[in-house]
Parts: C-alpha cells; structure tokens; sequence
C-alpha cells in the first residue's frame, strides 16, 4: 500500500466520520431507532466503485469503530456493525452486476441489508424476535435514502472520473 | 448487465411490499390486553392493560439508567429515562402489540400481547 493510496483511504475514512458525526447531532424525524438518513453510505457506495472491495471495508469498519466511540453509544456500534458488514456483502456482490450509471441500486440494496443486519444484531441482543416488525418500516425508509445516497456517491464518482481523481482499484 | 428499468421494478416491487406489510403491521389491532416488560430476554413483568383502573407509573433499573413506565388503561409508555437517544420516550403511548417500545441502551422492551397471541399469532 503505498502513500497515496493511504492517504486517500484516510481521507475518505475522515469524511464518513464527519458526515456520521454531523448527521448523528440531528434528531431523528421519526421516532423508531434505525431510520436515519445515512449519508455516510455514500462513502461506502464510491469507495466500492472507486477502489476495492477490502479498502471499502477498512473505511467502513474504521468509521463505524470511530463512530460509535465518538458517539459514546456501545450500542449503536454493534448495530452499525453487523448493518455494516451486510451492507459491504450485498454490495460485494452488486459490484460487478452493475455499471457506473447504477450506483444508485448499489446504495439501495446497501440500505436494505444494512436494515436486515441492524434488526438481527438488535434481535440477538434483546432476544426480542417482535423487533423484526420494525424491518418493513425500516425497509421503505432505507429504500428511499439508499437511492438517494447512491445517487450522490454516483455523482460523485461521474465528477471524479472526469477530473481523473478517482485512484482506481488495488485488485 | 441489467438495465435501469429491471432495477427500478425490482426495487420498487420490494419498496410496495414492504409498504404494504409496514401498514400491515401498524394497522391497530383492538383487543390487546397484556404489557409484557422483557429486561435483557427476560419478562420481569406482567401487566394486564385492560384492568388498569387508575393511571400509575413505576421505575425500571438497569446498570445505574432507569426507565419510568407510565400505566394507564389499555395504553403504556415509556415517561423518562436517563438513556443517551430517549427513543423509547419519544415512541409515546403504545396501545397494539404492533411495534414493542424498545430502550436498546437499557435492554429493556415493553411488547403488549393480545389473548390471541401477539406478533408470533400474526405473522403465522
């Protein structure tokens, strides 16, 4: 790994960490714990694009880890966590299924199964199998940030790649 | 590689069933008579909503937090509690077994059951 490729993951690492950090300090619109925006997952969503899947998943795990401890909420870590590590998986997945002008499905099903993941590590923490009736709620607002935070990180990426900034793959 | 439409239809389809459990799910059911109050997995106790004469509250520890439950007939909430997000008291009065009142800090969740019995009746 040489310098400026650590240097770029550092950078995209403090980015997501600022957007967690900001977007945390806004009171949820609706009061059902999970819905949020997400905006951090559009680093999540360019990262997989722009680079590789195991950078993307140094990013993410170093932001969740960051964030849940500068938050101050054990909790939330292991939740982010295991939403987290789906979320990479689904879009593991996608990645090759999907061209540049799609990054958007990427977000969404990131969304989806980053919902999926929070509900089964809040299952097994609180060995409440009834939690699983948040998921379809959790599911239609997941849906509609995913899309938008895809669409951002595809953006982002389009304005990236014209400028020639976006690195490229380590694989 | 798929096109955009096969994903818009795909995630719409997804995005129209979820929706139509989620109403599914929050669509009030009467008849609900017992609260449920789970710390950590375990039920520490019992209340039947239906006979709650006069309202009450009672206070829940869990490693140094608290939870004040609020009792009144045929509804329960979460009044205040000292947890970091406050989630559980700005869910307000739950009165279906439809969604639990979760503190996850606290580990504590108030579900309320129905004699037909609850979520586990619904979704089978």
């Amino acid at each position: 790994m040489n310098v400026k490729k650590l240097t770029r993951l550092a950078l995209l690492t403090t980015i997501a960490l600022i957007i967690f950090m900001v977007e945390a300090q806004i009171p949820p619109p609706i009061p059902i714990p999970g819905i949020k925006l997400g905006l951090a997952n559009i680093v999540t969503v360019y990262a997989m694009f722009a680079l590789s899947p195991g950078e993307t998943l140094a990013i993410l795990v170093c932001r969740v880890f960051l964030g849940g401890v500068f938050a101050g909420q054990l909790m939330t870590l292991f939740y982010s966590m295991g939403g987290g590590l789906l979320c990479w998986l689904a879009m593991l997945l996608l990645r090759r299924l999907l061209t540049k002008k799609q990054l958007w499905v990427a977000g969404v099903f990131g969304a989806i199964f980053h919902n999926i993941g929070q509900i089964l590590v809040a299952i097994a923490l609180t060995r409440t199998p009834g939690l699983i009736a948040y998921l379809p709620v959790l599911l239609v607002s997941g849906i509609l940030t995913g899309a938008f935070t895809g669409l951002c990180a595809q953006f982002l990426l389009a304005r990236l790649d014209k400028i020639g900034q976006n690195g490229g793959p380590a694989d | 590689m798929k096109s955009q439409k096969f994903w818009l239809f795909l995630i719409g389809a997804i995005l129209l069933v979820s929706a139509a459990a989620g109403a599914l799910v929050f669509r009030g059911r009467a008849g609900e008579s017992s609260a449920l109050i789970y710390q950590d997995g375990e039920c520490i106790r019992t209340i039947a909503l239906s006979s709650v004469d006069a309202p009450y509250s009672f206070t829940v520890e869990w490693e140094g937090g608290y939870n004040v439950v609020e009792v009144e007939r045929g509804r329960i909430r979460v009044a205040a509690a000292d947890c970091p997000d406050q989630v559980c008291v700005r869910q307000g009065w739950i009165s279906t077994s439809a969604v639990p009142v979760a503190c996850l800090p606290h580990r504590l969740v108030i579900q309320l059951e129905s004699a037909a019995g609850g979520v586990d009746g619904m979704a089978g």
